[in-house]
C-alpha cells in the first residue's frame, strides 16, 4: 500500500526533483545496496550495479503502478533484474553446488526440519558456509524470504515468476542447504 | 508446498533464520560517498541536452508537402480555356464529320423510316428495340441515351435533316473574349485565309485601275 510520503516522494521524482531524489536514495538505498551485493559478490560491481538501478528508477519512475506493487517490491523489482543483467553480461565466474543428481529431493521433510528447527550455533556457522555454494537465485529468493520476509507473491513479482514456482524453488532450496551441510559434515 | 505450510516453516527454521541475518550483518556496507556520486552523476546526465530528434519533423514536412500538391486545386490553364470553349463552337461539326461520310450507303435507308431512325436514338446501346416498340416511343428521352454504333448510319440521316432546324450558333466576344492570351495570334488556317483573301482582293484592284484606265481611253478617244 502506498503511503502519503511514498506519493508525496513518487511526485517529486516525476518532476526531477534533486530533494526527492536524495531523499528516496536515504529511504531505499542501503536496502538495494544489499540486495545488490547479494547477487554480485564484488563490491565495485555492486556500486556500478546500485547507481544503474536508480539512474533507471529515476528514468522510469512513471512507469511505477501503485496499483500492482508497493514502491519498495518496485525498487526490489529493478535491482534483481539489473544484478542479473550485469552478471549476465560480465560472465562473472560463480562456484555454486548443482544437485544434478537429484540426490537432494531424497531428503526427507523431518531431516531437513531437523536439522534447521532445533537452535544449534555450530549448525549456524555451517548454514552460512551452505548458502554460499547457492546460486545467486536462490540466494536471492531465500534471503527475501526469509530475512525481508516477502510473501510468495511479491517475491514472484520481483523476479518475474509465479507464486507456486517460488514454493517450489523454496523447497527445493531449503533441501538443498541441508544436503550441502551433510557434505561439509562428513 | 503451500504458502501458509511455508510461512509456518520460516517461523520453525531458526537456525537458517539466524543463519541469513548473520550472514547479512557482515555483508559489505554500502561507501558513504555512493549516493553522492550517484547524485552527480544524475546531475550530469539531466544537464546535458537531451539530443533532438528531426526524422519526425522531417516526415511531418514531407508529408505535408505531399498533402498541399494533392490538395491544392490545378491552376487554370490555356488547355482549360480551350476545353471549355470547344463544347459550344466545335460540338455540331465532331458530330457531322463521321455522319457524312457514313450516311451516303444508307440513304434510301432513312429516307423510308425517318422515325425510326429518331427513335433509335433513345435506346440503350444493350439491346436493339423491335420497331413496333419504337414507334410507340417518345422522343423526349433522345438526349439522356447514348446512340449505338452500329445505328450511326441512320442517325446521321437523321441529325443532317434535323440540322437545317437547328438555331446557329452564335459565337459572341464573351465566348471567345479577345483578352484571352490565346486569342492575340493568328492560327495557320487564318492566315491561309488572309492571304488568299489578300491576293483577291489584289486582282480585284488590278482588275479596277484596268476597267477605269480603258475609260478613261474611251472618254479621250470620244473627245
Amino acid at each position: 500500500m502506498t503511503t502519503d510520503i511514498e506519493i508525496n516522494l513518487i511526485e517529486g521524482l516525476r518532476q526531477q526533483s534533486p530533494k526527492a531524489q536524495q531523499q528516496m536514495l536515504g529511504r531505499y538505498g542501503n536496502a538495494v545496496f544489499a540486495q545488490v551485493a547479494r547477487l554480485v559478490p564484488a563490491v565495485e560491481d555492486a556500486e556500478e550495479v546500485y547507481q544503474d538501478v536508480f539512474v533507471k528508477l529515476f528514468k522510469n519512475i512513471n512507469m511505477y503502478d501503485a496499483t500492482q506493487s508497493s514502491l519498495k517490491t518496485w525498487i526490489s523489482h529493478i535491482a534483481y533484474n539489473e544484478s542479473i543483467s550485469f552478471l549476465r553480461k560480465k560472465s562473472v565466474p560463480l562456484i555454486y553446488y548443482e544437485d544434478r543428481e537429484g540426490e537432494a529431493e531424497k531428503l526427507s521433510e523431518s531431516e531437513v526440519e531437523a536439522t534447521f528447527g532445533h537452535p544449534n550455533p555450530e549448525t549456524v556457522q555451517l548454514i552460512r558456509a551452505a548458502i554460499k555454494h547457492l546460486p545467486p537465485d536462490e540466494r536471492a529468493v531465500i534471503t527475501m524470504f526469509y530475512y525481508e520476509e516477502m510473501s510468495l507473491k511479491e517475491i514472484a513479482y520481483v523476479t518475474e515468476s509465479i507464486p507456486t514456482t517460488i514454493a517450489s524453488k523454496l523447497s527445493r532450496t531449503r533441501k538443498k542447504l541441508c544436503k550441502i551441510i551433510k557434505m561439509l559434515q562428513s | 508446498m503451500t504458502e501458509e505450510q511455508l510461512n509456518a516453516l520460516r517461523a520453525q527454521d531458526t537456525n537458517l533464520r539466524d543463519a541469513i541475518w548473520q550472514e547479512e550483518e557482515v555483508r559489505p556496507q554500502m561507501p558513504a560517498d555512493l549516493n553522492e556520486r550517484l547524485m552527480q552523476r544524475v546531475a550530469a546526465q539531466q544537464e546535458k541536452k537531451p539530443r533532438r530528434i528531426v526524422w519526425p519533423w522531417i516526415a511531418a514536412a514531407c508529408a505535408a508537402g505531399v498533402l498541399m500538391i494533392w490538395l491544392t486545386p490545378p491552376k487554370v490553364t490555356e488547355t482549360d480555356v480551350v476545353a471549355k470553349q470547344q463544347p459550344k463552337v466545335e460540338q455540331p461539326v465532331k458530330v457531322e464529320t463521321p455522319q457524312k461520310a457514313e450516311a451516303k450507303p444508307t440513304a434510301p435507308q432513312v429516307l423510308e423510316t425517318p422515325m425510326e431512325v429518331k427513335l433509335a436514338k433513345v435506346t440503350p446501346a444493350v439491346t436493339k428495340p423491335a420497331p413496333s416498340l419504337l414507334a410507340q416511343e417518345t422522343p423526349a428521352a433522345e438526349p439522356t441515351a447514348a446512340p449505338k454504333v452500329e445505328e450511326a448510319p441512320k442517325n446521321l440521316v437523321a441529325e443532317e435533316r434535323t440540322q437545317p432546324q437547328q438555331a446557329p450558333v452564335m459565337l459572341t466576344e464573351r465566348d471567345i473574349p479577345i483578352t484571352r492570351p490565346e486569342n492575340f495570334r493568328y492560327t495557320p488556317e487564318e492566315l491561309a485565309l488572309m492571304k488568299k483573301q489578300a491576293n483577291e482582293a489584289y486582282l480585284k484592284w488590278v482588275e479596277l485601275e484596268l476597267e477605269i484606265a480603258k475609260f478613261d481611253l474611251e472618254n479621250t478617244a470620244q473627245k
